[in-house]
């Protein structure tokens, strides 16, 4: 099976006169057989990519190939239609044809490639059987569940043996429960088929559960492309830090490196140092950003031990806490800032310690654009 | 990357994708949605271009030798007098389109937001202009209401004279009122039905009581469907031509239709470079207001914020003022349409029809026979039907292929399809029917000469009439079918047209077959264009009643009156039990 490559995508917009570029130089190559996913909130334009490989929609620069079959080149003009392209796709709302019964929706795609009515039918049986809905092969889409409709798209979508699988969101219209049940069979699935795929999702659960890879999308950009795990251990930038899981930022100034490796920072918020692991060479003065998972910091009783070196500490207060099952979330206060921590056991006094592993943490340059609403939440207003 | 990769995947026998042959390196959903653009400018320009061409030749276009000239203008109001006649339209249209409001307006208030008795019934009763033309309900309030109508001669009887005069310009911008006031009444009454009932509650709670409520919450609400539907009633009563000419003729009232209708039809030698000034002239006119309309359309839907939820609006309670409510409501069903129509049926079975000796006396069926005892009336009986037939399916068809390439098709030119399948609403029936007789003049002879006069003109003329209803009609169904589906099947495999034979045409199919029934009714109502058009074996029903009511034959054109509303309303009946068994099914 081939390798998909997408080079320097751009794609633009217009309405009344006014152009929007919704695709800024987009490159990624999912290699043969890999669970690709694109994540990004919404408007990021990973939606766009997706119709631009599926051939909905016309790039307006840089090219789609699949394999050694060129499905788009803006340079070139070269543009294959989405019907000669070979690919299987699942929309959102499943786009299941309501006129046609379940085995009418899978027959539509072999009758257009000219199968024998015995082929047809053994491809049906086949895939719905993949999908665990033979016995509903004559039902009407609207006589079926939103899972079912589901599968019965992704089986439409694998009868005719597609090059490229496309998933568009299809698992956002499933309530909660059933989500994360069909996450695992979607999985299982296409490690089954070893069917390349690319997937988008504006659920970084889904997006770390599934893939091989991620692609996280800002704006028309990409923002980063890795692992699940480098993705959220080691984002590239602050946006993905901030869109993957959760994340304290803490703005400050450098000040200067006390070992290869690491850097020392002076915070803003209330001046104290902490020290943390980097690559990057940041000079005395700079402003940075020290950015730390809730989960990675540690919190610090009075009688608890002191940190050796490199480990730093900063004080705060306990604003509140939060009980939410599996662990509780603090919001504590450091100097003006709100910084949340986790951990397994209730908050019991109220000045404490926040324990900071220069391994787990995070640094980028320049001062983080947060949103600002986000900024005013994560700010005491006293 | 993970395991799954390194692992060898499993037998895969993939298919190759379908294969379209392409024309001249285009696809043939390209050629389609070119030929589509072709017909709907072809239907719209051939009516139009001579049209325009005309009003700058000194002598009719088809002779020769032609010389280009400003002067067509000129004679149009030194000569013709087109002056007086833009004044009588201005006062005409604008009398319709006031006595139309007032008679909606409160209609809307009182069917929608009070508790009437018979609320519903009359609120379905606002319907009959669907099934009887406006010339059809000419002919019954010249008969009932007329100098010489049943109602007059009984209150001449009664109180010694007639206190009104039919024939004159309130006379007819009264019964025009009356035809086109349901028109305002649907606008009036979705907004209402639409509206917020807390808007109500709110102003309650600080103790206003109904009528209170009703002139300060509840009409202000409707300003905008009041000026939309003025609009719509202005430029319809501008362009009809049934009412001018049933009353106006007589008494030598000229408007903008019954002028091009005196000009090209009476005259002895017709000036053809006036008559295509006129209808310039005519067409500016009315594009402008059709062009009002969209503006204000898209400005209304601006400020209309359409909540997913709908509430059910509050029906106030007018204690006894409800019994002079449901007599204004009776009034207008009951005088304006339910006396005149039924008079006519009546009248069809009559032979001498006033209150000074029984009609009773005289049933006959006398009126029928006549009809039926010549060849060329029962010929146009069956040229309407076998029109409206045709059209309905021609048309509608058009009208779908029109709204997918509009809206569902990556064509480039696709609005300018959707814009000209719209136009035919600003183009008069009877320079419709000009148009298209200078443009079969004008054309080579091998085409010209093979639809000239035959029912082929008049499907051709009727129809580019109720597209934009049948366009009106399908655009809305498919805007409602998720985009997603087409998507599917795109990638599934099928090409542009596949994806409409296959999904999105199948989809469409009860859309369709409410558009036939729209544009059969329209059509069999129809008969402006056919003024000119219509040749000696093309007539149809609307002409044919017209050349009989010249001849004084109001008896048979009571008959041929009363069979058109019979022909829609079996027609209508039978659509709809089909439709609705199928949807059953």
């Amino acid at each position: 099976m081939p390798e998909v490559a997408v080079r320097h995508l751009v794609k633009k917009f217009s309405s009344d006169n006014k152009v929007t570029t919704v695709l800024n130089d987009v490159s990624f190559t999912v290699a043969d057989g890999e669970f690709f996913t694109l994540l990004g909130p919404s408007g990021c334009g990973k939606s766009t990519t997706l119709a631009c490989v599926a051939g909905l929609e016309r790039p307006d620069g840089g090219s789609v190939a699949v394999g050694d079959a060129v499905f788009a080149d803006a340079e070139a003009g070269t543009f294959i239609p989405p019907e000669g392209r070979n690919l299987g796709m699942v929309f959102q709302s499943y786009a299941l044809w309501p006129h046609m019964t379940v085995a009418g929706n899978l027959a539509l795609p072999l009758k257009l490639r000219q199968l024998g009515k015995a082929q047809q039918r053994e491809r049906i049986d086949s895939a719905l059987d993949k999908v665990g809905l033979v016995h509903l092969r004559d039902r009407y889409p609207h006589q079926l569940s939103g899972g079912q409709q589901q599968r019965v798209a992704l089986a439409r979508a694998l009868a005719y043996s597609p090059s490229v699988l496309l998933l568009d969101e299809p698992l956002s219209n499933l309530d909660a429960k059933l989500r994360e049940q069909a996450r695992a069979w979607l999985k299982r699935l296409q490690a089954e088929t070893g069917i390349t795929t690319i997937y988008v999702t504006h659920d970084q659960h889904e997006a770390l559960a599934l893939s091989d890879r991620i692609a996280v999308m800002s704006e028309g950009n990409m923002a980063q492309v890795g692992t699940p795990t480098e993705i959220y251990e080691k984002p590239a930038a602050p946006e993905v830090a901030s869109f993957i899981g959760r994340c304290n930022f803490l703005p400050g100034v450098v000040q200067g490196a006390p070992a290869k490796g690491l850097l020392a920072v002076k915070l803003d918020c209330n001046g104290e140092n902490v020290t943390v692991q980097s690559g990057l060479d940041l000079p005395h003065g700079a402003k940075a950003t020290v950015a730390v998972r809730p989960e990675k910091l540690r919190i610090l009783r009075a009688d608890d031990e002191q940190p050796r070196h490199p480990h730093s500490v900063v004080h705060g207060r306990i604003l509140r806490t939060a009980y939410i099952g599996a662990r509780f979330e603090h919001e504590i206060a450091v100097g003006d800032l709100v910084l949340h921590a986790d951990s397994d056991t209730p908050g019991t006094t109220d000045e404490v310690g926040l324990l900071l592993d220069p391994a787990t943490c995070l640094i980028y340059p320049g001062e983080t654009a947060l949103p600002d609403e986000a900024a005013e939440l994560a700010t005491i207003t006293s | 990357m993970t395991a799954t990769v390194t692992s060898p995947p499993p037998q895969r026998d993939e298919l190759k994708p379908p294969r379209y042959r392409t024309i001249a390196g285009a696809g043939r959903g390209t050629w389609i949605q070119y030929a589509v653009l072709g017909v709907v400018a072809l239907l719209v320009l051939a009516p139009v271009v001579p049209t325009l061409y005309q009003s700058f030749l000194d002598r009719p276009l088809y002779e020769a030798g032609g010389v280009f000239t400003l002067d067509t203008y000129v004679r149009l109001f030194t000569e013709a007098n087109f002056g007086q006649v833009a004044l009588n339209t201005v006062l005409f249209a604008g009398l319709t389109t006031v006595l139309a409001q007032l008679i909606a307006v409160p209609m809307a208030v009182l069917v929608v937001r009070t508790r009437l008795p018979l609320g519903r019934l009359a609120a379905g009763g606002m319907q009959w202009p669907f099934f009887i033309s406006s010339l059809i309900l000419g002919f019954g309030w010249i008969t009932m209401y007329g100098p010489a109508g049943f109602v007059s001669v009984w209150v001449r009887d009664l109180v010694g004279t007639v206190p009104w005069n039919l024939y004159s310009i309130p006379g007819m911008a009264i019964t025009e009122a009356v035809a086109l006031a349901p028109i305002a009444f649907v606008f009036c009454s979705n907004a209402l039905r639409q509206s917020d009932a807390s808007l109500e509650s709110a102003a309650q709670v600080c103790g206003a009581g109904p009528l209170r409520i009703l002139r300060s919450v509840v009409l202000p609400m409707l300003r905008p469907p009041i000026v939309y539907s003025s609009v719509l009633i202005a430029s319809m009563s501008i362009e009809t031509l049934s009412v001018p000419l049933l009353y106006g003729q007589p008494v030598g009232i000229d408007v903008f239709s019954t002028f091009l209708y005196t000009n090209g039809l009476q005259a002895i030698d017709p000036d053809y470079g006036v008559l295509g000034a006129a209808s310039v002239i005519i067409l500016l006119v009315t594009v402008l207001l059709v062009w009002v309309q969209v503006k204000l359309l898209r400005n209304a839907q601006r400020f209309v914020s359409v909540r997913g939820k709908a509430t059910r609006p509050r029906q106030f309670d007018l204690g006894r003022l409800r019994w002079a409510g449901i007599a204004f409501v009776a009034i207008y069903l009951v005088v304006g349409a339910l006396i005149p129509i039924g008079g006519l049926i009546f009248r069809s079975f009559t032979q001498v029809f006033t209150p000074l000796q029984s009609p009773f006396d005289t049933l006959s069926m006398a009126n029928y026979e006549r009809i039926f005892t010549y060849p060329a009336y029962i010929q146009s009986i069956w040229n309407s039907i076998l029109i409206a037939l045709i059209g309905a399916v021609l048309v509608s068809l058009l009208a779908m292929f029109a709204v997918v390439v509009a809206r569902r098709s990556p064509f480039r030119f696709g609005r300018l399809v959707e814009y000209l399948s719209l136009a035919p609403q600003a183009m008069p029936g009877i320079i419709v029917g000009i148009g298209y007789f200078w443009a079969l003049a004008y054309a080579p002879a091998s085409i010209g000469g093979l639809i000239q006069g035959t029912i082929w003109a008049l499907v051709i003329a009727f129809g580019l009439r109720a597209l934009p209803g049948a366009f009106g009609s399908i655009a809305p169904v498919v805007m409602q079918l998720g985009q997603e589906l087409d998507n599917a099947a795109r990638v599934s495999g099928a090409d542009w047209f596949k994806t409409f034979t296959r999904v999105l045409g199948r989809l469409l199919t009860p859309a369709l077959a409410g558009s036939m029934i729209l544009v059969f009714v329209t059509m069999i109502k129809e008969y402006s264009p056919a003024v000119f058009l219509a040749g000696a074996e093309s007539n149809v029903i609307g002409t044919t009643a017209l050349e009989l009511w010249v001849q004084g034959n109001t008896g048979s054109v009571a008959a041929l009156a009363t069979l058109q509303i019979a022909i829609t309303a079996v027609f209508v009946g039978i659509a709809n039990r089909l439709l609705k068994g199928r949807s059953h099914a």
